[in-house]
């Protein structure tokens, strides 16, 4: 991928004063994604970081309308709003879910599903950050093998893999779903158009830094996000139906170490008992390329 | 006590009458649950999101047909779980749409979180609940549902036959998008929802001059004046929330009053919010009661002249006005029972706790009976069995026919 300067935003459809952590991926993704989306627009977030960094009452961050709703079950809610719209004709309105990866890997699932299998018309955006972080970090099934939060602390590191969402999701087989980082931001904005111009249900998966919950440098939230792709820990791929295209192969093999080496979550996996963790991590890391190779080719 | 023909000059009705005949309207044998999909559709509702249960079933799989059949023109979708059906009520109710769905039991409690945040929200909608209770698996009659929900800030009224359900619903919706509050509106499991019964179904254009199409409130999405609707709220703008919250409950009573007055006008039928039948200086024992229960003490109580009746329509906010006002006639040594269809884990039923609110520093003895839990029949025997126990050895509490 060449460097390109088509990721400035244009046109900002955020007020400034968004109230995340330094190096934090919501504020940054919320740029990106209003700016293409525009002001008709309507936002529906479950609980999730970004329920207080789009600001509390009075204060509003986007350029549109935002519909807070109850954490298990944002894709209904929105379902609901997109119901109205094209009852009262405004059919050109987006609707798009902004959720973190507790209210959609776990507590919002069920929910997604249901809006995935009715192939409602919404966008649904996960930034996942891999943890419960605004609650202060604790496990969800999103939370990487090996990672340490609050709730599986010290030596109870997590010691479960996290779930393929996007596997979960390609099984309701809808029109547009794919992975995206904030460090490939012309792949990021070119996904969200193509997003924002498909109908029916589709799905963005954010890596999302988070340098209280990783335990890292904000300053290296980009780079570190960059390494996730760079070591296949993040792979950017897209699907239409379950036809699937890999967007980024990285020129060289880096090992995942080279990504983990700067999250705090994982700085136990390097003492040499738990050595053998970080080539689970590998493994693990190289079979889910392969296998997506594999679907590409299908 | 028991009266064999009219005596002490007290003129009771007479056990059959010519029934009422109402313009404009047709006359139709339907189910409860049916009466209350023909109540959606003659309200115009435009969104519907519908999961099953049992015993509620049926009211959507109706509202579908209509929906399949072209006599009702809105968008009825399947959800995920009665969380998501409220939900996307939810959801629609911002987007300013006239939403009804109907849920039963666990499908009620199920949607416990959702249902706060709709009444916080202060959205219109109305919600039909066909009373069950939950685990071990019961699927008849019981208000336990409904009742553990009365302080999730939604209004209820409870519904005697299938034509006052239909009647109910149709005024909910008047009340609903005047006040910005929900609105519950219930019915007995079996007995009424599965019941067939004579229902008069007014032409759509009474129903159209009586409810006019839902007009934007203050919670509705303005796609040019963007808002952000539920978000961090700080401690003093939530205590303001609630108090403005507080002033427009307060004014149900008086404005469900009206309306059901407005509705009588129009219709020919006329509902209270609670309904007193004789309760006067002679009556020694009113029984007090909701729903179908109601109509088996009406018959009952035609036997003892000395006995009274009070059926509470608006349970919630509890209607103290009427209640105090329906019992002002009643001398120093009447007394009040009961009859509680819901057990909510307390020493009382729901109805003697709000009772007893409202009659805060009155004369009367109370007593509580828990009769026809779980949908057990309560038949004019038990009725009479209520009524012998509160005129001797009655408790504070009682369970009548523990089996």
């Amino acid at each position: 991928m060449k460097p390109a300067l088509e990721f400035l935003i244009k046109d900002e459809k955020v007020y400034s004063g968004a109230l995340s952590c330094r190096g934090c991926g919501w504020s940054l993704l919320v740029r990106h994604l209003a700016s293409i989306l525009g002001e008709n627009t309507v936002y529906v977030a479950p609980a999730s970081c970004f329920s207080i960094i789009s600001g509390p009452y009075p204060l509003r961050e986007l350029q549109a309308n935002l519909v807070h709703t109850v954490f298990a079950a944002a894709p209904a809610t929105a379902t609901g709003v997109r119901a109205a719209l094209d009852r009262q004709g405004k059919k050109d309105t987006t609707v798009v879910i902004l959720a973190g990866d507790g209210g959609t890997f776990d507590i919002g699932l069920q929910a997604l599903s249901g809006a995935a299998a009715r192939n409602e018309n919404l966008l649904y955006i996960v930034n996942n950050n891999g943890a419960y972080m605004n609650t202060g970090i604790q496990t969800s099934t999103a939370t990487p093998y090996g990672a340490v939060t609050t709730t599986n602390p010290g030596k109870g590191f997590k010691r479960a893999w996290p779930k393929d969402l996007m596997g979960i999701v390609a099984a309701h087989n809808m029109p547009y779903a794919a992975t995206a980082s904030l460090a490939f931001l012309e792949d990021l904005r070119r996904k969200v158009e193509k997003a924002k111009n498909t109908q029916g249900f589709r799905l963005l998966m954010i890596d999302g830094p988070c340098p209280p919950g990783h335990k890292t440098d904000p300053a290296e939230s980009i780079h570190i996000g960059r390494m996730a792709v760079e070591t296949r820990l993040f792979p950017l791929f897209e699907m239409e139906r379950q036809h699937y295209t890999i967007n980024y192969r990285p020129e060289k093999y880096i090992p995942v170490e080279e990504c983990m080496k700067y999250q705090g979550r994982f700085k136990h996996l390097f003492a040499p008992e738990n050595k053998y963790m970080i080539d689970e991590v590998q493994a693990h890391t190289d079979q889910y390329w392969v296998r997506l190779e594999a679907l590409e080719e299908m | 006590m028991k009266k064999e023909n009219s005596q002490n000059g007290i003129t009771l009705e007479a056990p059959f009458q010519d029934p009422p005949r109402y313009p404009r309207h047709v006359q139709v044998v339907m189910k409860g649950n049916y009466a209350a999909a023909e109540a959606a559709r003659l309200c115009r509702a435009g969104f519907i999101p519908a999961y099953p249960i049992t015993p509620q079933t049926t009211i959507v799989e109706r509202l579908s047909e209509m929906v399949a059949e072209g006599k009702l023109d809105a968008t009825y979708i399947n959800m995920d779980s009665e969380h998501s059906v409220f939900a996307a009520a939810m959801g629609a109710a911002i987007g300013g749409e006239r939403v009804f769905t109907a849920t039963a039991g666990n499908g009620l409690f199920y949607a416990h979180e959702v249902l706060q945040a709709i009444a916080h929200f202060r959205l219109p909608m109305v919600m039909c609940n066909v009373g069950r209770p939950s685990i071990p698996w019961n699927i008849w009659s019981d208000q336990s549902d409904s009742l553990s929900q009365r302080d999730t800030g939604w209004i209820q009224l409870y519904g005697e036959s299938s034509q006052e359900v239909l009647d109910t619903i149709i005024q909910a919706y008047v009340l609903t998008e005047k006040l910005q509050i929900p609105v519950m509106v219930v019915l007995d499991a079996f007995y009424q929802s599965h019941t067939s019964e004579n229902v008069w179904l007014p032409d759509q254009n009474l129903v159209d001059r009586f409810l006019p199409p839902i007009q934007p409130g203050p919670m509705s999405i303005d796609l040019k004046q963007p808002k952000s609707f539920g978000g961090l709220m700080p401690p003093e703008h939530y205590n303001r929330l609630n108090y403005s919250y507080w002033k427009t409950v307060n004014q149900t009573e008086a404005l469900s009053g009206k309306i059901a007055a407005d509705f009588g006008a129009h219709f020919g039928r006329m509902y209270d919010n609670v309904e007193a039948v004789n309760i006067g200086s002679h009556t020694r024992l009113v029984l007090v009661t909701l729903s179908s229960i109601t109509s088996t003490a009406r018959g009952v109580i035609r036997d003892y002249p000395e006995i009274g009746l009070l059926k509470l329509r608006l349970f919630k906010p509890f209607p103290k006005e009427a209640v105090k006002k329906a019992l002002a006639p009643l001398s120093k040594d009447a007394a009040i029972a009961i009859v509680e269809r819901n057990f909510l884990g307390d020493n009382e039923g729901a109805i003697m706790q709000e009772m007893k609110r409202a009659l805060y520093g009155s004369h009367y003895k109370m007593y509580d009976f828990f009769a026809g839990l779980g949908g057990k029949d309560v038949p004019p025997e038990t009725i009479e069995k209520i009524i012998h126990r509160a005129f001797h050895q009655p408790e504070a509490v009682n369970w009548i026919d523990v089996g």
